[in-house]
């Protein structure tokens, strides 16, 4: 530092004892940005640890509860001439008989209440969808008619968010969905101890409906099933068959090429095109109905199949050049070689690529909504040719309605959601593991 | 580029490059990658039931030149071989030879073993099934107990058949997959310096395995070492820079090199 080449002329490499000055003189700067460093990226992490606990956090604590919901037990007289006129337990038998009124009486009679007002307060307390639900219990148990059994009936949404305390009694009675009287009597039940909370068979085995109390998952789970099946056998052999083709035997040429970066860049095409392409494809010039599982399954492996074709050729590329070799090698055709050697080995991170495409279209919304998935369905699908919606559909849906309740429900329906991927997930990794050959 | 459509007189090679007892014969071949050559105007006999050497530098083209004789070349896009390479007096690199015969014919052991994932006994057995050499269930056992025997890895794992080949020592997956050739009954053997990534003990063992081959198979061995060459060929072929400098009969060629480039490389002194 002291020699500069023009006064003394000095070898351009330092004397060692001039070198070590030099580095010790560095250390303290460069063990300073280390350290600055390393707690970047402990705030880094701590950030997104934040960030994560709080989206769990948030969703367990909206959905774990909405996986309850409060019942009220009546002592319901099961008579047979009001729920079953024609004697024949048809299904129009019991839709003419009087269920909802045997529902009213046996509340009416447990609360007391006389008077129409009343009667038209304390009717409002159960859920609308009390009468079917006696009707199905006549439907599995008719030896029971005729005699009086003590059955459980939802709450209505709104009583259900009086009693988890979302609607305060201090509320000026205008300004609140639930008025003195439905309080007084929901206090009566409640000293009566006929009041239950337990888990919600409704969002389990409930299908769509605009009751919040009645709202369930049954139909856009089975929903996303079919199209997640649909969507699986069209993109995994399509996009398998590709990849190996591209790899394996397609001449590199500039045609190969163009299809190539066509992929890739499929691969970054947003999910509502997609959808948009299915609307004027399947639905417009092949007439397929809107709102079935089938579109909308083809629709996400048109999504899917770039992820699958570029994983899938990654998997393919990293089989090594060696094992092919020694497969053409003893004369095998281009084909066993193919089938014998490199699909067996590349299998695995091809499954990785499916799956994570899967994971994706679970998750898709938008394409879906193009295709009209998002028609508010009560019945279950039973196939593939059946409307239907599928789950994050149901959540975009939930999530729009302004009932408290749904709120709830929205998070239960994420949960759910969530557990779907991770068990996905499960599988294909332990797909993995025992498709891998560590040899 | 100059014509070398077989036009070319055969560069001077020193040496005789006929044999009376030719396997193959290799006419004027030129290989080219892209626009690079790498093997200009090349003749060469193969004899039968000989092992003939290749040796040279890295990079003169002597592997080019042995995976052409199998055709094993025409996997990578870019390489164009010319000329004639005649088996039984035809051309393998004619328009009507179907390579998956040919390369049943003329086996091939690379560089560094590549048994399959699989366990010893299919990594033998692979190449009988595919090929339906196999009457039976016991004829593919005994086929695949002899190649074993023959690549002398019977003893070894006799008793581990269906473990996997992957879990041998470097030497006897190397002899792993010289049995698995020799299980589909070829009469030529290539192989692609097949020792280099082995300790002498095993190399010791694959030298003498190859001198008890060439009783039965030709083969032909690339290879970096020249007392490997000197050791197992009868035959040895300098190559340098995609030229066959000079070959001859194995002895002759270490004793007594005619071309400088051959006295030069075999007594260290290349450069």
């Amino acid at each position: 530092m002291t020699n500069t080449p023009d006064n003394a002329p000095k070898s351009a490499i330092l004397s060692p004892q001039d070198a070590e000055a030099r580095v010790r003189a560095s250390m303290a700067t460069r063990r300073n940005r280390e350290t600055r460093f390393r707690m970047w990226g402990i705030a880094a992490i701590a950030l997104s640890m934040c960030f994560l606990v709080t989206l769990f956090g948030t969703i367990m604590s909206k959905g774990i509860p909405g996986f309850f919901q409060y019942y009220v037990t009546l002592d319901v007289t099961l008579d047979r001439e009001r729920l079953d006129p024609a004697g024949d337990l048809s299904d129009q038998s019991l839709f003419d008989g009087d269920a909802r009124g045997l529902v009213r009486d046996a509340l009416f009679s447990t609360l007391q209440v006389s008077g129409r007002s009343n009667r038209k307060a304390a009717g409002k307390l159960i859920s609308l969808g009390s009468d079917e639900r006696l009707r199905d219990y006549v439907r599995t148990h008719p030896e029971q008619l005729d005699s009086e059994q003590s059955l459980k009936f939802a709450l209505d949404d709104d009583v259900d968010s009086f009693l988890r305390g979302f609607i305060s009694r201090d509320t000026p009675e205008s300004d609140r969905r639930i008025n003195d009287k439905a309080i007084g009597f929901i206090d009566q039940l409640q000293e009566a101890g006929l009041i239950s909370y337990e888990i919600s068979d409704y969002l389990f085995f409930g299908s769509a409906s605009r009751n919040a109390e009645m709202a369930g998952i049954k139909g856009a789970f089975i929903g996303s099933i079919l199209t997640l099946a649909v969507c699986l056998s069209l993109a995994f052999p399509i996009g398998i068959a590709s990849a190996l083709y591209l790899e394996e035997f397609a001449p590199k040429n500039r045609l190969t090429e163009i299809i190539e970066i066509n992929i890739n860049n499929l691969a970054a095409v947003p999910s509502v095109v997609f959808g948009i392409l299915g609307l004027a494809i399947f639905i417009n010039i092949f007439g397929l109905p809107r709102s079935i599982p089938l579109i909308g399954g083809m629709v996400l492996a048109l999504m899917t199949l770039p992820t699958i074709i570029i994983s899938s050729r990654a998997a393919i590329r990293a089989v090594p050049p060696s094992i092919r070799d020694g497969a053409l090698g003893i004369g095998a055709s281009k084909m066993q070689t193919t089938f014998h050697h490199v699909l067996p080995l590349a299998l695995p991170g091809m499954l990785t690529g499916t799956i994570i495409g899967m994971a994706q279209a679970l998750g898709e919304t938008a394409p879906l909504l193009m295709i009209g998935m998002v028609a508010f369905i009560v019945d279950i699908p039973g196939s593939i040719t059946d409307p239907g919606t599928v789950l994050p559909v149901q959540i975009f849906m939930w999530a729009d309605f302004a009932e408290r309740m749904f709120i709830q429900k929205t998070s239960s329906a994420i949960m759910v959601l969530l557990a779907f991927l991770v068990v996905m997930n499960s599988f294909a990794v332990w797909l993995r593991k025992k498709l891998e050959r560590r040899w | 580029m100059d014509n070398f459509n077989g036009i070319e007189p055969p560069m001077d090679t020193v040496g005789n490059i006929r044999v009376n007892n030719a396997r193959i014969m290799c006419n004027n071949v030129f290989v080219h990658y892209s626009d690079k050559r790498a093997i200009d105007n090349l003749s060469l006999d193969i004899e039968a039931q000989k092992v003939t050497a290749f040796i040279g530098p890295s990079g003169c083209g002597k592997s080019t030149f042995l995976r052409c004789l199998n055709r094993m070349n025409d996997t990578i896009a870019t390489c164009s071989v010319t000329g004639e390479i005649l088996l039984d007096n035809q051309d393998i690199y004619a328009p009507e030879i179907d390579v998956v015969p040919l390369r049943a014919r003329i086996g091939m052991v690379f560089q560094k073993a590549n048994p399959f994932p699989k366990s010893i006994f299919d990594n033998v057995a692979y190449g009988p099934k595919i090929h339906g050499l196999a009457e039976s269930k016991s004829h593919l056992e005994n086929q695949v107990e002899e190649a074993l025997r023959r690549a002398g890895l019977w003893e070894e794992v006799k008793d581990r058949l269906d473990q996997p080949g992957t879990g041998l020592s470097g030497g006897q997956q190397q002899r792993l997959c010289i049995a698995r050739t020799i299980a589909v009954s070829p009469e030529i053997i290539l192989m692609d310096e097949p020792c280099s990534a082995l300790d002498p003990i095993a190399t010791a063992k694959i030298e003498e395995l190859i001198e008890e081959l060439s009783e039965k198979y030709t083969i032909v061995i690339v290879t970096h070492s020249m007392q490997q060459a000197a050791r197992v060929s009868h035959r040895t072929a300098y190559f340098h820079l995609g030229r066959l400098i000079e070959v001859g009969a194995t002895k002759e060629l270490f004793t007594s090199p005619h071309h400088k480039l051959t006295e030069n490389y075999i007594t260290g002194r290349f450069g």
